[in-house]
């Protein structure tokens, strides 16, 4: 069984193989359109004509674009993603660098998002049929019409500035250190068994994951909400009730188990979205993640570095896709072993 | 005696909020170790007694009136949670699709065993062995297995069984059954009640048996009351209300059920439809009246009670001794022996299907749906198809209407091979009646429109004048008056609405028309309806008919021919009469008896 379960999941993996190298194509075509000069960006300003052409030669940039994207291909298979212009250093490390705090980010924001949401979904379910059950979802739609980048902005306002609980910026309290055993930060704090600096790095966090959770949250309301709904009309709901068990063990014994599926789907689908809404929030609360350093090479037209971010986004979005869709089927015994 | 009524329902009203009764001043008493049936129409109210009982009334509907005693206690009195403790320990349920009962998502054990410790055994081993036993106890092999089995990997048949074993677990006083067979197959529907009635002998469980069918009642029953309406009608032994009723209602529905063995009789046609709970506010007399063939002046003006009309038998009419002056009118014999044509419309010879399937890790497998079928259909002949599910009927209705291709063998259709000549020159001449009229007709569509159909895209032959007069004269063959032209699907009752897709599908003119389960939904008086008229179409014998059917009877009733299947061949074909009457085939043999119940062999 478990094998199968395992070749289910890598299956579904392989299978985004093909998908994934389509989008590096498209992404390297779009790059190659832009009217930037790779080599002068990678050279200093002061660099000569003669110099800026004997480095166009050598970037392969006078070839044909399908010679260039090979090349470029051939050495990201192998792991490098050429030179970032900006940074002077190998993109691959200047990416892996700030990949930790993204990551870190956004599995909280998610954490944060499925416990509102669920809980969120579960309340207004309990109170079905009754005048709380519309207030509740008309604050779901309230929440949802806000952005994250707006529940970000007044989060700072609200809790930053207003009543300031949380601070607005960074990622730990100025003059602290945490060495780095694992690159994540909030690992690594946890690690130095210092209380003060692991509060200060879980209350620097504290503002953008709560702005992209919440903002994600609404949506795990409505869809946990109608499919409660819906598996609750069906029979063996009706016949669990008159076996005698009560509300909460046909909730969470019963209806729960296949009212979830729907939410799964959900989040695997949209995780692309909460991972492309960290660019925003990391911008607005100074955190060194992948969204500012895209942000940053965007404005200094380092193209290596958007192409890592780029296809880092599109790998994840694909990833977990799939994940999810494995997931769903893992959950359906009728699919698994039909 | 008193001692030993499990139930006892008095006077019981159950009412919407607007104050329209659902039921009204239902009576009603079960012994311990008896089987009390219910029967009545869909709409009648029959659900509505178990809800009742079980605290589970559907929002906007609530008791108004009477009490329910469950063995000493008033359940009305109590409050909800101590009303809830004893459902699953004392009062049983064995619910009407096995198939949607149990949570796909849980395995067999899981479900049984977390019932099991709801009723008290403690440690996980005596839970399994105990779900072992009671597995045995309802005949299921392999019990063990089944623990760790989903639902969906057992049949409906299975499913009901585990379901029951859960019902009886606990050793309940009383267990209700609601319909518990209508999603069964004949053959297993006869097991499953045998079941029922054994284990209730077993425990000396009371049994609220709820059904529409009433060969069924008279099967298990001890006792029966007719509902019709929201009312009790009649009530007392089964053997009576079944054999020797007492009210016209008990009659007409008997009449009105076709029957596997005795004289082809006509069947009873009721005219209009069973009054709702709002209609029913404006009759001051009997509800049954408008349709009653006996109803005089009396009957509008004042209601019957119910009265004793003999031991332990009750009766809600006026004049309950004419019952019996209601009768059938005989068959026509000898059906027209000469009017069957030459031709064939249909002959197969070695047809055969077979699916590839693939599972969830991508193997492929063929699945032999048919093999090696030889028949042939002559023209105006009626021929029936019964087999239980799975043994390839509907399959092979696909391949006849061209939904799925011919893998082996020849299907010769309207002297064309269906393989080879194209698929337009079938359209008009193989025509389909769809088994749930509901969605199979287009809610905005006025029924005149819906019955032409099939002249659309044929550009502008038919001027509105021609097409107006196509509609008159189709609904005139299906015996509906010709102003339904103008109504929408909506607004016609179930029965209107085969009707309707009957006379879509004659609209073309088809030679060969196949119907598949057009009756299987229908309450006994609308598929006697839908069976007189095929009759009389048959009388016309401009088409012929292949008629898939579950129900023997139905077939007997309608066709000349029929065809059993099993596994995905033809067992025995031949006239209905031989095959019926006289089985060849093992398989045969086991639908007949099947059909038959049980009594009908200890008489
Ligand atoms: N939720 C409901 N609200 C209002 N009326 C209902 C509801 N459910 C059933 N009814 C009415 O109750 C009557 C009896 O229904 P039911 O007990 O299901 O009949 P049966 O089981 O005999 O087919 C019907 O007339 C139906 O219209
Ligand atoms: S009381 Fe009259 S209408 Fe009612 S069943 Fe008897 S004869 Fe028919
Ligand atoms: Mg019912």
């Amino acid at each position: 069984m478990f094998i199968a379960i395992l070749r289910v999941i890598v299956r579904r993996l392989l299978a985004i193989v093909p998908v994934f190298a389509v989008v590096t194509v498209l992404v390297f075509g779009a790059l190659r359109i832009l009217p930037v000069d790779p080599a002068q960006m990678s050279l200093p300003p002061s660099a000569t004509i003669e110099q800026v052409e004997a480095k166009r030669e050598a970037m392969g940039l006078n070839r044909p674009i399908w010679t260039q994207y090979s090349m470029w291909a051939q050495a990201a298979i192998t792991g490098d993603l050429g030179e970032s212009a900006q940074y002077r250093t190998s993109t691959a490390a200047v990416v892996l660098d700030r990949l930790p705090a993204t990551i870190e980010l956004v599995i909280c924001a998610l954490i944060f998002a499925v416990c509102v949401g669920m809980t969120g979904g579960l309340l207004i379910f309990a109170v079905r049929g009754t005048a709380l059950e519309s207030v509740g979802l008309v604050v779901t739609s309230a929440v949802m019409a806000l952005p994250d980048f707006l529940l970000a902005l007044l989060f700072i306002l609200l809790l930053g500035v207003l009543i300031p609980i949380f601070p607005v910026n960074g990622r730990l309290d100025p003059g602290m250190q945490v060495p780095s055993y694992t690159g994540f930060l909030l690992i690594d704090a946890v690690l130095t068994g210092d209380f003060r600096v692991i509060v200060s790095a879980f209350e620097h966090i504290a503002l953008p994951v709560m702005a992209l959770g919440l903002a994600f949250s609404p949506t795990i309301v409505r869809v946990l909400h109608a499919s409660l709904i819906n598996t609750y009309q069906q029979s063996y709901i009706q016949q669990a009730r008159l076996r005698g068990l009560s509300d909460r063990e046909i909730l969470f014994g019963q209806a729960l188990k296949n009212a979830i599926v729907p939410v799964v789907i959900l989040v695997g689908t949209q995780f692309g979205g909460l991972f492309g809404g960290t660019l925003l929030v990391e911008m607005i609360f100074s955190f060194p993640g992948l969204g500012n350093l895209m942000v940053k090479a965007m404005q200094t037209a380092d193209l290596s570095v958007i192409m890592a971010i780029s296809l880092i986004y599109c790998a994840t979005t694909l990833i977990f896709n799939s994940i999810a869709d494995a997931l769903a089927y893992l959950l359906n015994p009728r699919l698994r072993n039909g | 005696m008193t001692e030993h009524d499990i139930l006892r329902i008095k006077s019981l009203e159950i009412s919407l909020m607007t104050g329209h009764n659902i039921l009204n001043g239902i009576d009603l008493t079960i012994r311990a170790g008896r089987i009390h049936g219910v029967i009545g129409e869909s709409g009648a109210g029959k659900s509505m007694i178990g809800s009742a009982i079980a605290d589970t009334l559907p929002q906007g509907l609530e008791i108004s009136r009477g009490a329910i005693e469950f063995d000493g206690l008033t359940l009305t009195d109590m409050n909800a949670r101590t009303r809830r403790d004893l459902l699953g320990r004392d009062i049983g349920f064995i619910p009407q699709e096995p198939m949607s009962a149990l949570n796909p998502s849980l395995t067999i054990g899981h479900q049984v065993c977390h019932h099991l410790a709801r009723i008290g055994l403690r440690t996980a081993k005596t839970r399994q062995e105990r779900a072992v036993e009671l597995f045995t106890e309802v005949g299921l092999d392999r019990p063990w297995d089944l623990l760790q089995s989903y639902p969906h990997q057992l049949s409906g048949g299975m499913l009901q069984r585990v379901l029951i074993a859960m019902a009886f677990a606990s050793n309940p006083r009383l267990v209700i059954a609601d319909e518990p067979t209508t999603a069964l197959d004949v053959t297993i529907q006869k097991k499953v009640v045998e079941l029922i009635a054994r284990t209730r002998a077993a425990h000396n469980t009371a049994v609220l048996f709820i059904t529409h069918d009433l060969q069924l009642a008279a099967d298990v029953c001890d006792d029966v009351s007719v509902l019709y309406a929201g009312r009790i009608v009649e009530t007392g032994a089964a053997e009576r209300i079944i054999h020797a009723p007492m009210h016209p209602y008990s009659r007409c529905l008997n009449l009105a059920t076709p029957n596997l063995s005795g004289p082809k009789a006509q069947l009873m046609i009721l005219p209009g439809t069973m009054p709702g709970p709002v209609d029913r506010m404006q009759m001051p007399g009997c509800e049954f009246a408008l349709r009653c063939p006996l109803a005089e002046d009396q009957c509008h003006s004042t209601r019957p009670a119910l009265d004793g009309v003999g031991t332990e038998h009750k009766s809600a009419c006026h004049w309950p001794e004419r019952t019996g002056l209601i009768t059938a009118v005989e068959a026509p014999t000898g059906t027209a022996a000469g009017r069957l044509g030459e031709k064939l419309v249909l002959r197969a010879t070695g047809l055969g299907k077979a699916y590839r399937q693939h599972d969830w890790l991508g193997r492929v497998r063929e699945v032999h749906a048919l093999r090696g079928l030889d028949f042939d259909v002559r023209e105006g002949e009626f021929v029936g198809i019964v087999g239980e599910s799975g043994s390839g009927k509907s399959s092979l209705t696909k391949l006849i209407v061209g939904l799925e291709d011919v893998s082996t063998g020849v299907l010769e259709l309207v002297g064309l091979d269906r393989a080879t000549a194209p698929r337009a020159d079938f359209f008009d001449k193989v025509q389909l009646v769809f088994q749930d009229p509901q969605s199979a007709l287009n809610p905005r569509r006025k029924i005149g429109r819906l019955v032409t159909q099939a002249l659309e895209g044929r550009g502008g032959a038919y001027s509105a004048a021609t097409r107006a007069e196509l509609v008159k004269t189709l609904l005139a063959k299906v015996m509906l008056p010709p102003e339904v032209a103008d109504r929408f699907p909506d607004q016609l009752s179930g029965g209107q609405k085969q009707r309707v897709n009957i006379a879509r599908a004659l609209c073309s003119n088809p030679q060969l028309l196949i119907a598949d389960e057009i009756v299987s939904g229908l309450d006994v008086s609308v598929q006697a309806q839908i069976l007189e008229l095929l009759s009389a179409l048959r009388k016309e014998a401009a088409f012929s008919l292949l008629l898939v059917s579950h129900d023997l009877a139905v077939v007997r009733h309608v066709c000349d021919r029929t065809l059993v299947m099993c596994k995905g061949e033809i067992v025995e074909q031949g006239p209905v009469e031989e095959v019926f009457g006289n089985p060849q085939h093992p398989y045969t043999r086991d639908l007949v008896a099947a059909a038959q119940g049980p009594t009908v062999s200890s008489i």
